[in-house]
């Protein structure tokens, strides 16, 4: 019987090394800021706006702001606006 | 769009993105590549890109309620499951079954490129590393798109793996360190792409000769390209082991290219009229270099007959207006040309240097602008850049009389001399900037 041992060629990733945990959650979005981030892909923002109004249906008070990155990834001051100004992000299209 | 939520998540804002059919696992990879792998997400079974409106909106109201958990409740960490310590062992009968069970393994775990593997044994690995001065746990980057950690030991096994000698292991140490320098990113936004961007690595200097590269009839399979071939080969798998760029994870192609077989060709720069490649990037000509180019397509053209310098050069820049041109903010539209002596040699002789050569092609390279930006449609297209958003205001047959040149300088078209003895130019639609980084440095 013959024994092959290899070595591993997978490397750890830094990110994995060195992440971090999600933000705390609010328990509710009554009366939060959504901010909506949209990658300029065609449909995102028709996806993004369609999250908002169902929301807006579900919530008190909520109040929706639209960011248009047009790319990816955003211009960093885009980004920056729309963590600032919101309370929670969604953000499309992950394709 | 992870990147994104990932850093809006870091300023303590709950961020949740969209995901879109097969990109799943690309978000996996994403979450893990930039440092929060408990991202979380909501799936839609199609890509919003191509979708009538009605469709967009119900698959969006589909997972609504998901959407409205993931922002308002507590989440658990997603589990990876990805080994990176541990090594693999394997039983069988004798040597050659283990080695065929190997491959079995670590093929069917995606960790190759589909053709067999040589094993990486503590005695190969070591063997290997005796090719570079430095030690095996020096990091030479967070390689991209995924970051892995590039330790010097890692790029040796997967060297080991891709059938290199120990004497090509600073060529693929010096490639490994040239991706992470691709743009201020590593390049991870392009090499995430959904198009056939690809890797290219041509070597200058001494080591051409040294380790047997090929500069003539350079890319492709054959004996005397084994050197070519191995060393790209190696290259390749750490790309996808170290880098993570695997297909349907980080490298999201459509269709796919031949080009993701990396080869690692050479200048031929003893029958070129110009300086090497390697010297216009500020190297001495007695230093050896890899330069790595992202090439995104490629055509051979040919040229029948002429023989003045501007005749061969204006059918080359014709060549040259195969491809896109990009008019969104962060496009780069460049091409790299691998020129044969046949060419390169009159165009040189008839007093053209290779600056006053990349000029005339930049400036004869013209082309429809509607046929160039592949017939977009720019009504409501949010990724114009302002440059270009006149062009919102012009009718698509407006767009197809414009001409206008695919390069805006001849500083985004670079000639190297490769080929054997015919006029045949290969002409690559490339970009961003390349990167060339000495081999010398990490040599034993």
């Amino acid at each position: 019987m013959y024994t092959l041992e290899v070595q591993n060629p997978v490397a750890e990733q830094r990110g994995v090394v060195n992440s971090f945990t999600s933000s705390p959650r609010p328990k509710s979005l009554d009366g939060l800021t959504v901010g909506l981030l949209w990658s300029g892909t065609h449909g995102g923002d028709v996806a993004l706006n369609t999250a908002a109004d169902l929301i807006k249906q579900r919530f008190k008070n909520v109040t929706v702001n639209f960011y248009n990155g047009n790319n990816y990834p955003a211009p960093e001051h885009i980004r920056q606006k729309c963590a600032e100004e919101s309370d929670v992000v969604i953000g499309a299209t992950a394709d | 769009m992870c990147y994104d939520m990932i850093e809006i998540e870091k300023t303590g804002v709950p961020a949740v993105p969209i995901v879109s059919g097969r990109f799943v696992e690309d978000a996996v990879a994403s979450s893990r590549a930039f440092g929060m792998p408990s991202l979380q997400w909501v799936v839609v079974p199609r890509i919003y890109r191509n979708l009538e409106h009605d469709l967009c909106r119900s698959q969006t109201a589909d997972v609504i309620d998901e959407l409205i958990e993931q922002l308002t409740s507590e989440i658990d960490a997603r589990v990876s499951g990805i080994e990176t310590d541990s090594g693999r062992s394997y039983e069988a009968d004798d040597k050659y079954e283990a080695v065929l069970a190997m491959n079995d393994d670590l093929i069917g775990d995606d960790l190759g490129d589909g053709l067999p593997l040589f094993p990486a044994t503590r005695e190969a690995v070591e063997e290997m590393l005796t090719g570079t001065n430095l030690p095996p746990d020096h990091v030479i980057c967070d390689m991209p798109p995924g970051f892995g950690i590039a330790t010097v030991e890692k790029v040796a096994i997967n060297s080991v793996m891709a059938g290199a000698k120990p004497e090509h292991l600073p060529v693929v140490i010096a490639a490994v360190k040239a991706i992470s320098n691709i743009q201020a990113d590593g390049g991870k936004s392009l090499l995430m792409s959904t198009s056939p961007q690809a890797p290219f690595l041509i070597v200058n200097g001494p080591i051409i000769d040294e380790l047997g590269f090929n500069a003539k009839s350079a890319i492709g399979p054959g004996r005397d390209n084994q050197v070519n071939t191995v060393v790209g080969r190696a290259f390749a798998m750490c790309f996808r082991n170290i880098g993570y760029w695997y297909p349907g994870k980080m490298d999201m192609d459509t269709i796919g290219t031949t080009r993701k077989f990396i080869q690692c060709v050479a200048e031929n720069e003893e029958m070129s009229p110009w300086d090497p490649f390697h010297v216009d990037q500020g190297f001495d000509r007695d230093e050896s270099t890899v330069s790595l180019f992202i090439t995104d397509g490629e055509l051979d053209q040919q040229d029948q007959g002429n023989t003045t310098a501007e005749g061969l050069l204006k059918n080359l820049a014709y060549g040259c207006v195969f491809g896109t041109k990009s008019i969104q903010d962060k496009g780069h539209t460049q091409r790299l040309i691998l020129m044969p002596p046949d060419v390169a040699g009159p165009v040189g002789k008839q007093e053209f240097t290779k600056q006053a050569a990349k000029e005339f092609i930049q400036a004869n390279a013209s082309h429809s602008l509607g046929k160039m930006i592949q017939y977009m449609p720019l009504e409501g297209e949010a990724r114009v850049s302002e440059k270009w958003k006149w062009l919102e205001n012009l009718s698509e047959e407006q767009r197809l009389e414009i001409e206008f040149p695919v390069l805006d300088s001849a500083d985004d078209c670079y000639i190297l001399v490769v080929g054997a003895d015919r006029a045949k130019t290969a002409i690559f639609p490339s970009g961003p900037s390349p990167v060339t980084e000495g081999i010398d440095q990490y040599r034993s």
